[in-house]
């Protein structure tokens, strides 16, 4: 059986961080994450750094190609492999992303191509770290249509927390779109109910004894705890009553802000909205756990199909 | 007239997200598709081609383990990276097993540096450890676990069928140390007609195609 460990659970955290860190500023540059955003440009820088560096913690992890890493360059010839479409999906997204990073960080225009084929790129490698994983049919709980899903939404997610973050800290200019709450109580909730399905899939027998095996380690067994803990109530489940929260609030400011007599109570909203920004670095940091307590827990509960053993 | 043209934007906006969605989910699940049609394809193709495979028959089997012992006196392999293996369970069933040369071998397709090639004259397949990075990926793939990484090298290896031995016209070191010829080779055509390897707790033989059987006692 396998040796997958850490170092191969934080590669596809940071290979889903990166790639969601940029499709939010890609996002925030078309306009989709509201007027005044300042998400625009810290994903961009962050992305393509992130994946490389997730790329090269994963040559620690290589037995004799760490050895002689001029073997590394054949990892690109098996078309049939799963790992061999990573390793150009990687390559070609780390390369398009420094491009835009320059072009954002020089202030230029890059050409409208160069971002969308990023952003392609980026949602390649999303669905990449999942694929991985569920292309593995002697692993029956990673061999589920569901996983790369489970896996693209929360790149997106923890992507947009960490560009959240980064843009509270090192952009001079601030803003709290109610868009961006939206948005990731809608990926939230998504990656909840992927979750949901990902696990009544298995429970439904559809993949066998094993996989079932694998599930129980996770709800109730010896990964209970950081399952629970670290995934659903910190991860999830808070991120969710929060940004759930937050949006009613800014529904709620919107309409006291258009009736003409309320302006004292409209402003005082404004203020504890500025106030949630603080609250909401702690929710982003949050989000995040949640995304690498899940690559680690999904690459932990691997079983083999079979135990080694007969009778 | 402002919540007007902030509706507009975003439709646009949703279409162009749309889109790109769309792409991502193609490129997510056409690739899946894809492997699926190749695997159709190489496992029509493998069954019209020769194929041979091992025999064991566990009610000869005398557990003297001579194929374990004579497959690691020829090829040095570390004893807790085997390349064969003699299975016993505690109600005293016994499998004596090594890499299954499976007609879809899992192994040679998730391998990114190709090291595994399938020989088209006998359906051997070969690991070639000098191309290995190690980086454990058909450890997860084989349903068997017939590869192993050796912490010597870093690098993975395998039985290989004796070959060498097969292509200088004697058999494999394993069947030929076998005094009671609980394990044999033949053609897969053939063997298939007497059993398969869906044997006592092995995971389906669908999966990979296993070019073995194993007849239970």
């Amino acid at each position: 059986m396998g040796h997958w460990g850490w170092l191969i659970a934080i590669y596809l955290f940071l290979g889903g961080l990166g790639a969601g860190a940029y499709l939010t500023s890609f996002a925030a540059e078309k306009g989709l994450l509201g007027k005044t955003t300042n998400l625009n440009r810290a994903g961009y820088y962050v992305s393509g750094p992130l994946v490389a560096f997730g790329a090269f913690l994963l040559i620690f992890d290589l037995g004799q190609g760490l050895k002689k890493p001029w073997l590394i360059i054949n990892m690109f010839l098996n078309f049939s492999s799963v790992m061999t479409w990573g390793i150009y999906i990687l390559s070609a997204f780390i390369f398009v992303a420094f491009i835009k990073g320059y072009f954002v960080w020089k202030k230029k225009q890059a050409p409208g191509v160069l971002s969308y084929v990023g952003a392609l790129l980026a949602l390649s490698t999303a669905a990449y770290t999942g694929m991985l994983l569920a292309v593995v049919e002697g692993v029956p709980f990673w061999n589920s249509y569901i996983m790369p899903v489970v896996f693209v939404v929360s790149a997106l997610s923890t992507g947009l927390s960490l560009t959240s973050l980064l843009a509270h800290f090192f952009e001079k200019h601030q803003a709290h779109e109610a868009r961006v709450t939206q948005v990731h109580l809608g990926l939230v909730g998504t990656e909840i109910l992927a979750l949901v399905a990902f696990f009544a899939l298995i429970y439904s027998g559809s993949q066998g004894a094993v996989a079932k095996v694998s599930a129980n380690l996770l709800l109730t067994e010896s990964l209970a705890i950081p399952f629970w803990l670290l995934l659903i109530v910190i991860g999830l489940v808070g991120p969710l009553v929060y940004y759930l929260q937050l949006s009613r609030g800014y529904k709620k400011s919107t309409l006291l802000s258009e009736e003409p007599g309320m302006h004292g109570e409209a402003k005082q909203a404004t203020r504890s909205s500025a106030k949630s920004g603080k609250l909401s670095l702690l929710f982003d940091g949050a989000v995040m756990v949640g995304g690498l307590t899940l690559r680690c827990l999904i690459v932990f509960a691997a079983l083999p199909v079979w135990n080694g053993q007969i009778g | 007239m402002s919540q007007n043209k902030r509706i507009n934007l975003s439709r646009r906006t949703v279409i162009k997200g749309g889109v790109l969605l769309g792409t991502a989910v193609a490129i997510g699940l056409n690739p899946m598709k894809l492997v699926q049609a190749e695997e159709t394809v190489t496992s029509v193709a493998t069954n019209a081609k020769k194929q041979i495979g091992f025999s064991y028959d566990e009610g000869k089997c005398i557990k003297c383990k001579a194929c374990v012992l004579a497959c690691q006196e020829t090829y040095k392999w570390e004893k807790d990276t085997p390349w064969r293996t003699l299975l016993r369970s505690k109600k005293g069933d016994v499998l004596s097993m090594s890499c299954n040369h499976c007609a879809d071998p899992a192994c040679a397709k998730v391998c990114p540096v190709k090291a595994y090639t399938k020989r088209e004259s006998d359906g051997i397949v070969i690991q070639d450890s000098s191309k290995c990075v190690g980086c454990g990926y058909c450890l997860y793939a084989c349903p068997y676990h017939a590869p192993h990484i050796q912490k010597k090298t870093g690098a993975v290896s395998k039985c290989h069928f004796c070959y060498e031995l097969q292509d200088s016209g004697s058999g494999p070191r394993c069947i030929g140390a076998c005094p009671t010829q609980a394990l044999t080779m033949g053609d897969m055509k053939e063997l298939s007609k007497i059993g398969n390897l869906d044997f006592k707790g092995l995971p389906n033989p669908n999966i990979t195609n296993p070019s073995m059987i194993a007849i239970p006692k």
